[in-house]
C-alpha cells in the first residue's frame, strides 16, 4: 500500500489540476508526474451512461452491455429515489439549477429533431435529479424539493438573482435547520436548509441526501398509507402531528432514499408530482401498487435505455416511475 | 491497422449491413475515439455528447452506403464528425465564426487513439474505481463530495482515486508495451 502522505499529495495536486492550476508545483513533483498526467487526460472522460443511452437510443433493444452499471445499481449511494420533473423549457430550467444551486450536469439527450430534452440527470449537490421537457400534449409535472446545501443565505440570494420568487425567507427553525423557500417559473417548490443542530452530518439532517421530493397532500395519512404498502415504505422517525389531527410532517424510508410528506395547507398545496424509483422488481411492485389503491399508467415495459419500467399513479396523482435496472 | 485487424473490421461492417443490431460491435470499438475527436474541435463535453449522438446516428442510418476500399471505418467516422462539427459551427457562427479544419494529421491520430484508449480502460477499471474517476474528474467533485455520494470515508475514496490512476498507468503501459 502507498504511503498515506503520497496519497495525500496526489489529491492535493489533483485538485490543482481541477482547479486549472496543473502548470504549478504539482507535475515536479516526480513520484506523480506520472499519474497527474492521466488525472488530467481524465477530466474529458466520457459519461458511461452516455455511451449506453447513446447505445440503447440507437438500437432499441440491445441489451448486453446495459449490465455494467447494473453491478452498481443498488450500491450504497445508488439513490433509489429521484424526483422527475417533467417541464416546459427543461433547458433554461437546467440553467437555474446551475445558477441558483452550483448543480452539475450528468446528462442530457435530445429527442429526435434535437429541440426537446428527452431526459437530463442532473446532481444537486450529493443528489441525482432528473428531469425533461413535457412532450407535446402532456401537462408539465413539477414538484416541491427540499434541498440541503451550505450557507443557505447565500443559496437563497443566489436562487433570487436566477429568478426564483421568495415564499419564505432565511428563518431559523425549531427542528434545527435554517430554512428558507421559493418557487421557480416552472412551478417546482423549493424549501431549501442547511441542518445547523447537528454539526457532525451539517449541512444535512442525519439519513438525508441533499435533495428529497416532498409530497403534500390532502389526507397525508393514506398517502403515507399508500407509500407503506405499495413501496415497503417505513416512517423514519414518528410523524409530527398537527393540532387538527392531520400529518404535519413525515419521513418514509424506501430502499437507500428517503421522503417526505405532509397534509398540504395554505400556500404549501400539492404537487402531484414524478417520481423515479428503484427496485428489485419492477414486475411485483407494480402489483403490489395496483392492489394499493394505484391506478396503471404502463404496465411492466422493457424500456429501450435498459430499464424494465412501469408507472402508476397513486391515488393523489403522483407518478411513480417504478425501474429496475436490468 | 494490420491485414488481419482489417479483414476483421471487414466483416463486421458487413455484418452490421446486414443486421443493424451488429452496429453494436462497431459503436463499441469507436465510441471513445469518436467522442475525442469531437471534443478536441469543441472543447465542451455536453456539446461533444450531442455531436457524438448525431455522428453514430449518421453512420447507422447511412451504413448501407458504406463501401470497403481499404481506409479504416474510423476514417469514415471521422469524416462524419467533420461535418457534423461543421454543422454545429455554422450554426453557433456568432459565437465562434470560423470551423476548425477538419482533416487528420498523423500526430492527430494517435492523440486521439492514446485518449480514447484511456477512456476505453476508465471503462474497464472496478466498478468503485470507475465510479470515483468518473465523479472526480468528469464531474470536477470534490473528494467530500464523491464520499458523501458513494457513503465512504474521505480517505476510502482518496485511497480508490490512488488505486484506480496506478491500475490506468499500468495497463497504458502494457498497451504500449
Amino acid at each position: 500500500m502507498a504511503e498515506p502522505n503520497v496519497i495525500e499529495r496526489l489529491d492535493a495536486a489533483i485538485d490543482a489540476i481541477l482547479a486549472g492550476r496543473q502548470e504549478g508545483l504539482a507535475l515536479r513533483d516526480p513520484e506523480l508526474a506520472a499519474l497527474l498526467v492521466i488525472a488530467a487526460d481524465l477530466r474529458d472522460v466520457p459519461d458511461p451512461q452516455f455511451k449506453q443511452r447513446l447505445k440503447a437510443d440507437l438500437l432499441p433493444g440491445t441489451k448486453e452491455e446495459m449490465m455494467s452499471t447494473t453491478e452498481s445499481r443498488l450500491e450504497p449511494g445508488f439513490q433509489t429515489i429521484r424526483a422527475y420533473l417533467v417541464l416546459d423549457g427543461a433547458s433554461d430550467f437546467i440553467q437555474f439549477l446551475k445558477d441558483a444551486f452550483g448543480a452539475i450536469e450528468n446528462a442530457r439527450f435530445k429527442g429526435p429533431g434535437g429541440g426537446k430534452i428527452m431526459h437530463a440527470e442532473m446532481m444537486v449537490g450529493n443528489s441525482k435529479l432528473e428531469l425533461g421537457d413535457a412532450p407535446a400534449r402532456v401537462s408539465p409535472r413539477p414538484g416541491a424539493l427540499h434541498l440541503y446545501l451550505d450557507d443557505i443565505d447565500a443559496v437563497y440570494q443566489r436562487a433570487l438573482r436566477a429568478g426564483a420568487t421568495s415564499l419564505m425567507g432565511p428563518t431559523d427553525q425549531f427542528y434545527g435547520d435554517r430554512e428558507a423557500a421559493l418557487r421557480d417559473r416552472w412551478g417546482n417548490s423549493w424549501y431549501i436548509a442547511t441542518h445547523l443542530a447537528d454539526p457532525s452530518t451539517k449541512p444535512f439532517r442525519k439519513g438525508f441526501r441533499s435533495l428529497t421530493p416532498y409530497l403534500h397532500a390532502r389526507g397525508a395519512d393514506r398517502l403515507m398509507r399508500f407509500l407503506k404498502e405499495a413501496f415497503g415504505a417505513q416512517a423514519v422517525e414518528e410523524p409530527t402531528v398537527s393540532a387538527q389531527g392531520t400529518i404535519a410532517h413525515a419521513v418514509l424510508q424506501i430502499g437507500d432514499s428517503v421522503i417526505e410528506l405532509g397534509e398540504a395547507h395554505g400556500q404549501w398545496q400539492a404537487i402531484p408530482m414524478g417520481i423515479h424509483l428503484f427496485v428489485d422488481d419492477t414486475d411485483a411492485v407494480y402489483e403490489r401498487a395496483l392492489r394499493a389503491g394505484g391506478k396503471s399508467v404502463r404496465p411492466p415495459t422493457d424500456m429501450p435505455y435498459g430499464e424494465r419500467g412501469a408507472t402508476v399513479a397513486d391515488p393523489f396523482d403522483n407518478q411513480w416511475f417504478i425501474g429496475t435496472p436490468r | 491497422m494490420n491485414r488481419r485487424n482489417e479483414s476483421d473490421e471487414r466483416l463486421r461492417i458487413e455484418a452490421a449491413q446486414k443486421d443493424p443490431s451488429r452496429f453494436a460491435e462497431l459503436y463499441e470499438e469507436h465510441f471513445e475515439r469518436v467522442y475525442v475527436f469531437v471534443l478536441r474541435r469543441v472543447s465542451d463535453r455536453h456539446v461533444a455528447q450531442d455531436l457524438t449522438a448525431d455522428v453514430f446516428h449518421q453512420a447507422l442510418a447511412n451504413l448501407k452506403r458504406f463501401e470497403w476500399r481499404g481506409a479504416p471505418f474510423a476514417a469514415w467516422l471521422y469524416r462524419i464528425a467533420a461535418n457534423e462539427i461543421a454543422d454545429h459551427f455554422h450554426r453557433t457562427s456568432r459565437e465562434r465564426p470560423a470551423a476548425p479544419p477538419s482533416d487528420v494529421s498523423n500526430g492527430e491520430m494517435a492523440a486521439v487513439e492514446q485518449r480514447a484508449l484511456l477512456f476505453r480502460l476508465v471503462d474497464r477499471l472496478p466498478a468503485d474505481q470507475r465510479r470515483v474517476v468518473v465523479m472526480r474528474f468528469g464531474e470536477g467533485r470534490s473528494i467530500r463530495e464523491v464520499a458523501q455520494q458513494l457513503e465512504r470515508s474521505e480517505g476510502a475514496v482518496k485511497q480508490l482515486q490512488w488505486r484506480a490512476l496506478q491500475t490506468l498507468r499500468a495497463e497504458l503501459g502494457q498497451e504500449h508495451g
